[in-house]
């Protein structure tokens, strides 16, 4: 009897009436990793020891696996760097720990782009993941390994990050559901930092409802995190079922204009059964309309975002010179020590990242790249919140095809393409709480929705998405590699 | 001659019990890496979380000098790589720092002075940093310790208002109770900006001598530099803007790095801390912890209570030696004498011993009760002198060892009466020598009513009774 | 202009090195966003705009108590290092 591919439901309902025990399903979590590694490359860590719990929550005893830039006290910690492979930290984050006090059991920490900053799961220093759909097609990330976690049932739920969209788009080309909530909902404290204003802790899971149970653990305000909300004293799975008539949706018009005669067929039957996914989310008892969006926005997001979060990112990871932790480079000077750490310790995309992110906080250039960044950052965010006093979501694909085979270029894509690469990272302009959920298939590969809400509305978004989710027919789905 | 001009960035830790954005113990310790917490290492995943208590001394610093406090204070990043720096950037304030356009007077050579504050703001210490042979050690302990750095305008002419700033800003911290601000624990520390000018409204090019860590470093600094700038202007160069160090075994400044190497720091606003709102009714509470200031009190005390400016500095060095004068003022003393008692026998013997005013076992109330004996004329005020050092060395009340030494005077005029009538008695030929013209014989009477006192009738008193004994019966 | 010798010494001021060719992508990839910056530049009204650092006014930050607690032990902060000697982390001498 297999238990990782069940729902938290069912697996607590066999833990209660004692059909099987949290050692039996650490065992299975533990070897169902160790099979699925050679082909998915999922974990940097797969432990071998489980920790003795004794608390009773709805996850006690179930295992679930840890993002690697989530910092565990006494567990390797490697941000999938080459700078940090040896680091063993001294501390918890505060999910973990949340998740430790709730009972959860940790089996693994999985792998993600070199220091969560990537969207391929080609980067970490252990190597590539696979798409357990399709071993030639990337998951996406940074929160690759996670993803593919989950999507193979080796557990039933993994914690991420998401900075851009790096928890919602690998969980759109795993065809699993993935939630960044609200900034500030769940503390960053021990989670790496890439981007401090647009990071985000989050989860996987393979149904809306698993969600909701590993949200109302880990959220909740931190001592330890100055940005952490006030706890907003709700209980995400209690709401879930209410009603939904009349709430209103909308998605941009510009996103996908005349899809009709694009030549990417791909992208064509994404958008097309993105569509036929609205009518059925109208049938529900939504409303679902067409908004449009200034164009000169929409074609700001990526550039804004790359100035963010690479100005922010060369300044977060300043840290790692391999001298108080880390890796130490060699030489005879403190400068020639720090200068081969770092420049072993990173990969090229890392460090063309942060030249271009000093770049854009140099003094001469701050106003103009840095400062023009952040006020079109407020423009977007600004436009979303006039929006959201009149829907109370953004509906929109998760992506505009699927999961990209290995080694194909992401600039041969077109404009319009393009900005349903990038509309993801808008909700972590504006801190919003955001869900993608699978909804189909095109080439047989999982094609995904994204509902994007208002801030600090994530029982809502989550009410909203599990009335969705009904008519996917996508939930708790398990990945071909996987059966 | 060159008019030299000044200007001051003076860094102070702050006295708190945590550090600025870790709750590590902010102390110091001569064990290394003890007061750590995950943030002062700079570890990954860390946030800074800031110290409830440092935005509050800071605060009161800020209010003291007459800054204008921002209704919100943000935090900005200051981006470098040095080992001492294990974040690879400074938490400090750059855009709405606590307090802005300030000032604090200082008085030179009887002159008063306002030195203009460009701002004060709060940040970080970094690490420490020991040197061996040919390797370093790194403490974290003094990481992350609040700091506030408070800049002046190039305002300052002399060395010796430049050393007036620093002890004016060092008794404001200290009066405040914000910093025990010891240079000797590197807790004050300055970066000092010197030019020279041949006209008063024109600013010379600015020299800036990094990281000097003594007042007495601060002045030897200043008098070096403004010396090898004036030899090269007279030698028809000109200034570098550079940034030097000052060597103080050989007495010199040296280049660190020129102008065009200067650092570009990147600053950003810190993402980690959201900006904090100032409430004004919090703000007000804090105005009333604010004690008088030694500036303040020095007017006081020459404008009320007749003091000259030299006493009035001395008592006004230390706040608790302020407090002890006026506790004695409360106590009905008279503030001239008050001084004397204290900046004579008292200070010399806080000076012998080393030890502060608060630990004196004489309070205000027995100087007072003391000084009262003697105006009274009950002792004189040689005894007084006497009866106050046997008091602070023996640490028993005055009033306790007037009478375990016996030395009160015979104070009424019935009981040194007596005793003058029996001496009259035992000498009934002085009326009529006195009657023949004999008038010193009053002082051998005097002498010999202070015999049988062995000392302690109040002469006058004696005197004046003698006086009218001597004519009485005619 | 943005030149390789400007981005090398962008790059050894942030404390690393790159390979020759990883720099001629780099060049490439500043051009492409400097145009996109350029054209962010030229949004309407944009100069109005006061920048955003936070997604929203944060108005709940708090203040920590002045309490000592969470001490690491100082056997575990300097664990991580690799160079350690009486309990400080040992680096070559550092000269300014």
């Amino acid at each position: 009897m297999r238990y990782m591919d069940k729902s938290i439901d069912e697996i607590r309902k066999a833990l209660d009436a004692q059909t099987v025990t949290s050692d039996t399903l650490f065992q299975e979590s533990v070897s169902l990793a160790k099979q699925y590694q050679p082909a998915s490359n999922a974990f940097v860590t797969i432990l071998e020891e489980k920790k003795e719990q004794n608390t009773s929550t709805i996850l006690s005893g179930i295992p679930y696996a840890l993002k690697d830039n989530i910092s565990t006290k006494g567990i390797l910690t490697t941000s999938s760097s080459n700078i940090l492979k040896n680091y063993v930290p001294v501390y918890n984050a505060t999910v973990y720990e949340k998740l430790e006090r709730a009972g959860a059991v940790l089996m693994g920490k999985t792998v993600l782009d070199e220091l969560a900053m990537g969207g391929t799961g080609t980067t970490g220093h252990t190597g590539i993941v696979k798409n357990p759909w399709d071993d030639t097609r990337q998951i996406g990330g940074s929160s690759a390994g996670s993803a593919a976690a989950v999507a193979l049932g080796i557990v039933p739920f993994a914690i991420g990050s998401d900075t851009g969209d790096s928890i919602r788009k690998p969980a759109a080309f795993g065809g699993i559901v993935g939630f960044k909530p609200t900034y500030g909902r769940v503390s960053r404290y021990g989670l790496f930092a890439f981007a401090s204003s647009l990071d985000h802790v989050g989860c996987f899971a393979r149904n809306v409802k698993d969600i909701a149970y590993v949200t109302d653990i880990i959220k909740g305000k931190d001592p330890h995190d100055m940005t952490s909300l006030p706890d907003d004293n709700k209980k995400y799975t209690d709401t879930l079922d209410h009603d939904i008539k009349g709430r209103k949706l909308f998605y941009i018009k510009e996103a996908f204009e005349n899809y009709e005669n694009s030549d990417n067929l791909e992208y064509k039957e994404t958008i097309s059964k993105f569509l036929e996914t609205v009518e059925k989310v109208r049938e529900l008892g939504f409303v679902v309309e067409e908004v449009s969006f200034p164009k000169e926005l929409l074609n700001a997001v990526y550039p804004t975002y790359m100035a963010i979060s690479c100005a922010e990112a060369t300044s977060n990871n300043a840290n790692l010179t391999g001298i108080p932790f880390g890796v130490r480079g060699e030489g005879n000077s403190i400068n020639e020590i720090m200068m081969d750490a770092r420049t072993k310790g990173f990969s090229e995309l890392i460090k063309r990242r942060f030249v271009l992110g000093s770049y854009i906080l140099q003094k001469e250039n701050q106003e103009k790249l840095f400062k023009n960044a952040q006020r079109v950052r407020r423009m977007i965010v600004d436009k979303m919140n006039a929006l959201f006093k009149k829907y109370d979501g953004l509906l929109m694909p998760a992506s505009g095809g699927i999961a990209p085979h290995f080694g194909e270029k992401d600039d041969q894509l077109s404009d319009r393409y393009l900005i349903l690469e990038n509309h993801l990272v808008i909700a972590n302009f504006g801190g919003f709480p955001s869900i993608t959920l699978p909804s189909g298939f095109v080439n047989e590969m999982p094609i995904a929705i994204n509902l994007t809400g208002r801030q600090f509305e994530d029982d809502v978004v989550l009410n909203m998405a599990y009335k969705i989710e009904t008519i996917t027919g996508c939930k708790n789905q398990i990945a071909k590699g996987g059966k | 001659m060159y008019i030299p001009t000044i200007g001051l960035e003076v860094h102070c830790e702050l006295k708190t019990n945590t550090k600025n954005f870790s709750s590590a113990a902010n102390a110091y310790s001569e064990i290394p890496n003890r007061n750590i917490a995950t943030v002062d290492l700079g570890l990954p995943g860390i946030l800074p979380v800031i110290n409830e208590n440092g935005v509050k001394q800071s605060l009161k610093m800020a209010f003291a000098m007459h800054c204008e406090i921002p209704e919100f204070m943000t935090f900005e990043r200051k981006n470098y790589f040095y080992p001492d720096l294990p974040k690879g950037y400074q938490i400090t304030q750059f855009d709405q720092p606590v307090g802005v356009n300030g000032y604090l007077m200082i008085n030179v050579n009887g002159e008063d002075k306002k030195v203009l504050i460009h701002d004060t703001h709060l940040e970080e210490d970094t690490a420490s940093l020991d040197h061996y042979g040919n390797y370093s050690l790194i403490d974290y302990n003094r990481a992350g310790v609040p700091l506030l750095e408070t800049v002046t305008e190039p305002c300052m002419h002399s060395v010796e208002e430049a050393i007036a700033f620093l002890e004016s800003l060092r008794s404001v911290f200290l009066y405040c109770g914000a910093s025990e601000a010891r240079t000797d624990r590197g807790q004050m520390r300055c970066d000092v900006n010197v030019s020279l000018s041949d006209s008063e409204n024109i600013l010379g090019t600015k020299v800036e001598i990094k990281n000097v860590n003594s007042f007495n470093n601060v002045k030897d600094a200043i008098i070096t530099e403004i010396k090898r700038q004036t030899e090269i202007l007279e030698a028809g160069g000109s200034i570098a803007q550079e940034t030097r160090r000052y060597d103080e075994n050989n007495m010199c400044t040296y280049s660190m790095r020129s102008k065009e190497d200067a650092i570009d720091y990147k600053y950003f606003k810190e993402p980690n801390i959201p900006p904090i709102k100032i409430e004004r009714e919090w703000l007000e509470e804090i105005k009333k912890e604010i004690p008088a200031l030694q500036y303040e009190r020095i007017t006081t005390y020459m404008e009320e209570y007749g003091l000259s400016r030299y006493d009035a500095t001395i008592l006004v060095k230390e706040k608790e030696m302020a407090e002890y004068f006026e506790e004695t003022l409360k106590e009905g003393a008279d503030p001239k004498s008050a001084c004397n008692w204290i900046t004579s026998v008292i200070l010399g013997h806080m000076n012998k011993y080393e030890i502060p005013i608060t630990k004196l076992f004489l309070t205000p109330k027995m100087l007072v009760e003391l000084m009262e004996l003697v105006s009274s004329g009950k002792i004189s005020s040689k005894q007084a002198k006497e009866v106050l050092l046997k008091s602070l060395e023996e640490e028993k009340s005055p009033a306790t060892l007037v009478e375990e030494l016996g030395i009160e005077q015979i104070g009424t005029d019935d009981e040194i009466l007596v005793i003058v009538k029996e001496v009259f008695g035992e000498h009934p030929e002085v009326k009529e020598q006195y009657k023949s013209g004999r008038t010193n014989i009053v002082d051998f009477l005097v002498g010999q009513v202070m015999k049988k006192t062995r000392g302690q009738a109040n002469p006058a008193t004696t005197r004046k009774l003698v006086q009218e004994e001597i004519v009485k019966g005619e | 202009m943005i030149t390789k010798e400007k981005l090398k010494d962008y790059a050894g001021k942030l404390m690393f090195d790159m390979k020759e060719e990883e720099y001629d992508t780099l060049v490439k990839e500043f051009d492409v966003i400097l145009k996109q910056m350029d054209f962010i530049g030229k949004i309407e009204g944009i100069e109005q705009v006061e920048p955003m650092t936070f997604p929203y006014e944060i108005g709940h930050a708090h203040f920590r108590k002045d309490e000592v607690k969470d001490i690491l032990e100082t056997v575990d902060a300097v664990k991580n290092a690799s160079d350690v000697e009486n309990n400080q982390v040992r680096v070559p001498k550092v000269v300014d």
